[in-house]
């Protein structure tokens, strides 16, 4: 897929959401990573340099008319009409997708009620604030019962309390209505609680497709460490077990560790290594490891990756 | 069950033919152009002048309500033909070009200042379903003012002459039909581009009445400057004068010939079309 010269995707291939309807797929990458373009070829709003796509059986290109009928879509910016009420502008996308006008305006009032827009329905949607564009946007997104909903940064701005509705809304679309669901999103705090797979982009190609369904089951640990003394030695004795460490400087680790090796490794290590603990703490392996492994920043040098993971903060946003 | 109780559930019934979604689009933009009281005004006054033209068609099929004002020089002015249809149809186009003025930059404009092209394209509708979509609005709302009242008028003075004003004059009808369908798609798609090209709603306006008044003015200056006359084939009105004088059998103006005037509309028309095509997108690509 390319952008003027710009080779925006490139080599995609695989197959998503192969195990059923009503099930959530996160679309994850870094700014720039082409999730959108991604997204947006598949709605055929780019044209393909090269290379098909599928959607429910549909050819995204030839026959988008078909993909477009059964699919609703959210998009990341604001896309509505500001001196339009919310039933009104529902009522349209209804009937454009198909409904018929006494259905389009039945479902408009449904969907707004769902999304917790009732009593504000008949307000212009230049009056709405960015909660209540994101589910106004939501709901033109399922007006006409898709199989499949593409969501574009779905909680982008919202409040703690918006986003949390946001998600349930996602969650029962999957789980309730058997509507298939792709969250892209960078915010993989959200990705985690909804999703059932991930795919994660870079630069334009799929560097990880994950089922986290299996990831949670398996029993890989992430280690956090922190030390003091000269562990410049650190990440080899790590590899010497399998273990993969990175720094991110001042005595800080960062360890995964596969399923075969314990947790004593470690301190054997440490004491091995003269290094003074101060901290270690260890969970399972999370949506973070595998998008850091998955982006190359834990297979870097210990100072490149240091200064990578500082991409990711607390709240894990990128 | 009440609706706020419902909830949600997935429509799982028979969808509408995709020709029938083609007015959709049309159907609200026409209900909410109506809810608009300057359209409305503008509307009303544009029917005065067809009005006017019943009461002439009418008196010059009734000489005899004129009493001692019926003399021959009275009736020849009187006469229904060509140059009649003609000067009904210069004033009702002037009235298209303002009526699209206002209500043109409405249809696209704030679609693209509100991003939601990409909701629309997001469903079964393609961009030059859009376009026609949007066209169609024009077309309806031009319509009632242009070729349906010239076609009223016309069969109105069918029905009160003889029959023979019919047969030698048909061709009069077709031109009434014609020449205002092709300046109907002319104006709808200056108001269209406009309105897609300034995104706001007001200056789109200014635009559609700067490209006929100004267009004219710089055809005018070209000619004067460089003592030529093919720039007049550049003023849209001027070009259509021509073209109508043509269908209507008058004796052409001074100046670039119907063909010239024809591929000059062509051209235009072209133009019009491309900055539709770059324009209306769902997503903008900035490479």
């Amino acid at each position: 897929m390319k952008l003027g010269r710009r080779e925006i995707l490139q080599g995609i291939s695989g197959r998503l959401g192969v195990s059923g309807a009503g099930k959530a797929i996160g679309l994850l990458g870094p700014n720039g990573a082409g999730k959108s373009t991604l997204i947006l070829t598949l709605l055929g709003f780019h044209k393909p340099a090269s290379g098909s796509a599928r959607i429910l059986g549909f050819d995204c290109h030839s026959q988008s008319r078909e993909v477009k009928a059964r699919v609703g879509y959210m998009p990341e910016n604001e896309a509505f009409i500001a001196d339009m009420s919310a039933v009104r502008f529902l009522r349209i996308m209804g009937e454009l997708s198909g409904l018929p006008p006494r259905v389009a305006l039945e479902k408009a009032h449904e969907v707004l009620f769902h999304v917790g827009l009732g009593e504000a329905r008949y307000r212009p949607l230049g009056t709405y604030s960015l909660g209540m564009k994101q589910m106004a946007k939501l709901a033109q997104a399922i007006i006409h019962g898709p199989e499949l909903v593409i969501l574009d940064e779905p909680t982008n701005g919202l409040d703690p309390a918006a986003r949390g509705r946001m998600l349930k809304l996602i969650r029962e679309m999957k789980q309730e209505h058997g509507i298939s669901v792709v969250v892209c999103s960078h915010l993989l705090r959200d990705v985690e609680e909804v999703c059932d797979e991930v795919v994660i982009l870079k630069d334009g190609r799929v560097v990880h497709h994950a089922n986290l369904e299996e990831e949670r089951r398996a029993n890989r640990r992430f280690v956090e460490l922190e030390v003091s003394g000269d562990d410049r030695n650190f990440a080899a004795a790590l590899r010497e077990h399998g273990a993969e460490g990175v720094t991110e400087g001042g005595g800080r680790w960062r360890i995964v560790l596969p399923p075969e090796v314990e947790l004593d490794v470690i301190w054997s290590l440490v004491g091995r290594e003269n290094l003074e603990v101060y901290r270690l703490t260890h969970r399972r392996d999370s949506l973070e490891e595998i998008f850091l492994k998955a982006v190359g920043h834990i297979e870097r040098t210990a100072g490149e990756a240091a200064a990578k993971v500082e991409e990711v903060t607390a709240d894990g946003r990128l | 069950m009440a609706v706020y109780r419902r909830g949600y559930s997935r429509y799982e019934g028979a969808l509408t033919s995709q020709r029938s979604r083609l007015l959709v689009l049309p159907r609200f933009a026409w209900e909410r152009l109506m809810q608009q009281r300057l359209i409305v005004i503008l509307f009303v006054v544009s029917m005065f002048w067809p009005l006017a033209c019943a009461a002439f068609v009418y008196l010059s099929n009734h000489m005899d309500l004129l009493g001692g004002f019926g003399g021959g020089g009275v009736q020849d002015f009187m006469k229904i033909d060509a140059h009649f249809f003609f000067t009904f149809m210069n004033a009702q186009a002037t009235f298209a070009i303002i009526l699209s003025a206002f209500a043109g930059p409405s249809l696209i404009a704030p679609d693209l200042a509100n991003g939601a092209l990409q909701l629309y394209f997001s469903r079964p509708l393609s961009r030059s379903e859009y376009i026609c979509s949007r066209m169609l609005v024009l077309i309806g709302v031009l319509s009632p003012v242009t070729w349906v009242p010239g076609l009223l008028l016309f069969f109105m003075q069918s029905g009160m002459a003889p029959a023979a004003w019919f047969t030698e004059n048909w061709k009069l009808g077709a031109g009434i039909f014609l020449g205002f369908l092709l300046w109907i798609v002319l104006v709808s798609l200056v108001a269209l581009a406009s309105s897609a090209y300034v995104k706001w709603r007001v200056v789109a306006g200014a635009l559609v009445l700067g490209i006929f008044f100004v267009l004219a003015g710089a055809a005018e200056l070209t000619n004067a400057v460089l003592r030529v006359e093919w720039a007049a084939a550049a003023n849209p009105a001027r070009a259509m004068d021509q073209i109508w004088r043509w269908m209507f059998g008058l004796a052409p103006i001074d100046g670039p010939g119907v063909l010239e005037c024809s591929i000059a509309i062509g051209v235009m028309a072209m133009l019009l079309l491309f900055v539709l095509e770059r324009k209306i997108r769902p997503v903008e690509v900035v490479s």
